[in-house]
């Protein structure tokens, strides 16, 4: 499913062949993007940063991009249901995440799903705790409420606050569009 | 103890809540109830703003111990609830949950937020919806993969092609060399030194031509010769190994009546065909058992149905395996023939339909007659080589008998390479044969109105008219004329007709010659 949209992402960048290159380069096929399987986290990273290469981008910057692609990604395919029941406006779709993931976690077993908790909510700013097992994911997790921030037809900002051994504060500031 | 909690927390683990005092009369509204119907107030009459479906209102309250099921649908039709009531001596909280579907997720009526943190429904819906989502791309997934697929097939194939082509060619070449060097040997060979050098050169085109042979066999073009065969000699020269095909548990007999009728086939491809049908009549009898292989003359159709339309009654000859086996239901022989099709745990599902596929090559055709219990009998029919001769004893393959006639033999010759076709020319003529030589399917069409011949050796591919067509026009004008083809390739075999012959290239000039010899 990820793969899968990192591949979008580069077909809709840099066209279908960039792609292929890259598939011939990593040695992966169709069949590394067969949904429903988890893969090594190895192959993952290989992608996202042959990616950034080819899309003359820092892997920190692909990564950004790639979390703002996965929304609008998600958002326009199948998954678009889940996404439409998971929240009607920015803050209650990201208290929801939790319970998002939950129903990833039963439908995709051996997943490693991440944790986000609401410490704070006023007016236009989130405080927003992520947890992981995973680490180095910052910026594609910065990219992933910046995407969010536009599906809800908001401007703004985030940034991260805090960082506590395995929790990372994210701090999002924003107006409604309307 | 539900009763007991507070409003927030019932509000967290109910979001669609309601609790009434004994009369009806609404005391709380949970959150997502208040969202979806802005005009309900505590205080209000709860039957004022929903219908109790099946519910008998007037013995409502009457339990106030109990549980009851509920379902309710507000007045204006938007909002559905079930659950149960839950009672005390107050009153009762209704324990429900809004009705979610798959579109109601989509169309954006209900939300995450409307629903309890420990909803199970919830979880087991989006667990259907993701499903669903995994399976669309799966699918497109698995449509892509079938595309990549092809995609390497059709590049094989075109390679496949141009090995197939550039075979051809070298091939014709290699032709040309092999010709002139037995020319050289005729002429010269009485010189020893001459005579070392053009064998030298034979051999180097013979070693050349394994190697096309290799290239086109990767190519899947066919190699083999089609020859007219004596369908019992091959039997017979075969024997010992198609008996140990067949194994020592079974009773074998062979029963060669065909006499000395020949085939215009391939040998492998015939010789594959049998044994391909031994092995499936001995997996039908793992406990043994008896089976017979038997070859006749037979007059009549040689395929089975006339759905090839030009089909006329003609002498065939007939292969026939029996075995004493289980037997074929109708609806296994109806599909017995089908590729990748088995009855058998192991099996590929190829044997049968590559024999049938030789059958149709050869011009014949191929078909079951099976009962349960009682056995199968293949039948394969192959037309005979030269059916107005079927009498007559003609010359074993191996045997070159020229006899002192041949000076009356008109044959005529095409092939647009020079070269071969003056090499070619010369070593029949040297056998006695009267040679019309044509450099071109055009030139051979004007020979064809001169007079007649008795054989046409012709070379396939060629600029202009290609040699099946010349063949085709000659068998028209002279139905008698006898036609051999010689090519680097084995053309396709529908562009064949039953009793051609055909010679690949490059050809040994011995077996050429024999061939010829036979044919006239
Ligand atoms: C329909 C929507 C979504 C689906 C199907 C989905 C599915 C997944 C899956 C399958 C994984 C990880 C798989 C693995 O590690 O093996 C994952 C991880 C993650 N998801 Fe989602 N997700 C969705 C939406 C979101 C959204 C909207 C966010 C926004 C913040 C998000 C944030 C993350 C993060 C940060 C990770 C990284 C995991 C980690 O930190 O270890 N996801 N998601």
């Amino acid at each position: 499913m990820i793969h899968r949209a990192v591949r979008q992402m580069v077909f809709d960048e840099l066209g279908e062949d960039a792609w292929l290159a890259l598939e011939h380069k990593l040695g992966i096929g169709p069949n590394e993007l067969l949904t429903g399987m988890v893969y090594d986290d190895a192959l993952t990273i290989a992608i996202i940063s042959e990616a950034s290469a080819r899309l003359n981008l820092s892997v920190d910057v692909c990564l950004f991009e790639f979390g703002r692609y996965w929304i609008k990604y998600a958002e326009r395919g199948s998954l678009a249901s889940i996404m439409n029941f998971t929240g009607q406006d920015l803050a209650s779709f990201i208290e929801n995440l939790d319970r998002l993931h939950l129903a990833v976690g039963a439908a995709m077993p051996g997943a490693v799903l991440p944790s986000f908790t609401t410490v704070s909510k006023t007016p236009g700013r989130l405080m927003v705790e992520y947890r992981s097992d995973r680490t180095g994911l910052e910026p594609f997790v910065l990219g992933l409420f910046d995407g969010l921030i536009t599906r809800f037809g908001a401007t703004g900002d985030v940034k991260i606050a805090d960082r506590k051994a395995n929790v990372i504060v994210f701090e999002l500031q924003y107006q409604d569009g309307s | 103890m539900l009763l007991k909690f507070t409003e927030q927390q019932l509000a967290s683990l109910l979001p669609a809540y309601l609790r009434l005092d004994s009369s009806f009369c609404i005391k709380a509204i949970g959150p997502s109830v208040a969202e979806h119907l802005p005009n309900i107030r505590v205080g209000m009459r709860c039957t004022d703003v929903f219908d109790f479906i099946h519910t008998d209102i007037e013995q409502f309250f009457d339990n106030p111990q109990g549980v009851k099921p509920i379902r309710l649908v507000s007045h204006c039709g938007s909002t559905h609830l079930f659950g149960a009531a839950v009672f005390d001596k107050t009153g009762c909280i209704l324990a429900v949950r809004h009705v979610l579907s798959e579109e109601s997720m989509n169309n954006g009526t209900l939300y995450l937020n409307d629903f309890g943190y420990a909803d199970p429904v919830v979880l087991s819906t989006m667990l259907i919806s993701l499903q669903r989502a995994m399976l669309e791309e799966s699918q497109a997934t698995a449509i892509e993969l079938a595309h990549e697929r092809e995609r390497s097939a059709s590049l094989l194939e075109r390679t496949g092609r141009v090995a197939g082509y550039m075979g051809h060619d070298f091939n014709n070449l290699l032709s040309i060399i092999r010709l002139n060097a037995d020319r050289l040997l005729r002429k010269f060979g009485h010189d020893e030194k001459i005579s070392n050098l053009a064998q030298i050169i034979r051999e180097t085109a013979a070693r050349g031509s394994n190697i096309t042979q290799s290239l086109m066999k990767l190519s899947q073009q066919q190699t083999d010769t089609l020859l007219p065969i004596i369908i019992d000699d091959l039997i017979r020269e075969n024997d010992t190994f198609l008996n140990s095909v067949v194994g020592s548990g079974i009773s074998f007999d062979i029963d060669l009546q065909a006499g000395t009728c020949e085939s215009v086939i391939s040998y492998n491809g015939l010789l594959n065909c049998i044994i391909n049908l031994l092995i499936n009549a001995r997996e039908a009898m793992p406990h043994g058992g008896r089976m017979s292989l038997s070859t006749s003359v037979a007059h009549g159709l040689a395929t089975r149905k006339s759905d090839s339309g030009e089909t006329e009654p003609s002498a065939y000859i007939a292969i026939c395996v029996a075995d004493s086996g289980s037997g074929m239901s109708e609806a296994l022989l109806s599909r017995a023939f089908e590729p990748l099709f088995s009855s058998k745990p192991k099996g590929t599902g190829l044997g049968l339909a590559s024999v049938r596929d030789f059958a149709k090559e050869m011009g014949g055709d191929v078909w079951l007659e099976s009962q349960v219990g009682a056995g199968t009998t293949v039948h394969l029919h192959l037309p005979l080589a030269n059916p107005s001769a079927e009498v007559q004893t003609p010359h074993k393959l191996g045997q070159s008998t020229v006899t002192p006639a041949i000076g009356t033999r008109h044959i005529l010759l095409v092939e647009d390479e020079p070269y071969a076709l003056e090499a070619l020319a010369e070593m029949l003529e040297a056998e006695g044969y009267v040679v019309t030589p044509c450099a071109s399917g055009e030139q051979a069409m004007h020979a064809l109105e001169q007079q007649t011949y008795h054989l046409l050796l012709t070379d396939i591919v060629m600029p202009g008219k290609t040699g099946t067509e010349i063949a085709k026009q000659a068998n028209r004008c002279q139905p008698s004329i006898k036609t051999i083809l010689m090519s680097g390739y084995v053309p396709d075999s529908a562009s064949l007709e039953p009793g051609w012959m055909f010679i690949r290239k490059p050809m040994d000039s011995d077996d050429l010659l024999r061939l010829v010899a036979s044919a006239v």
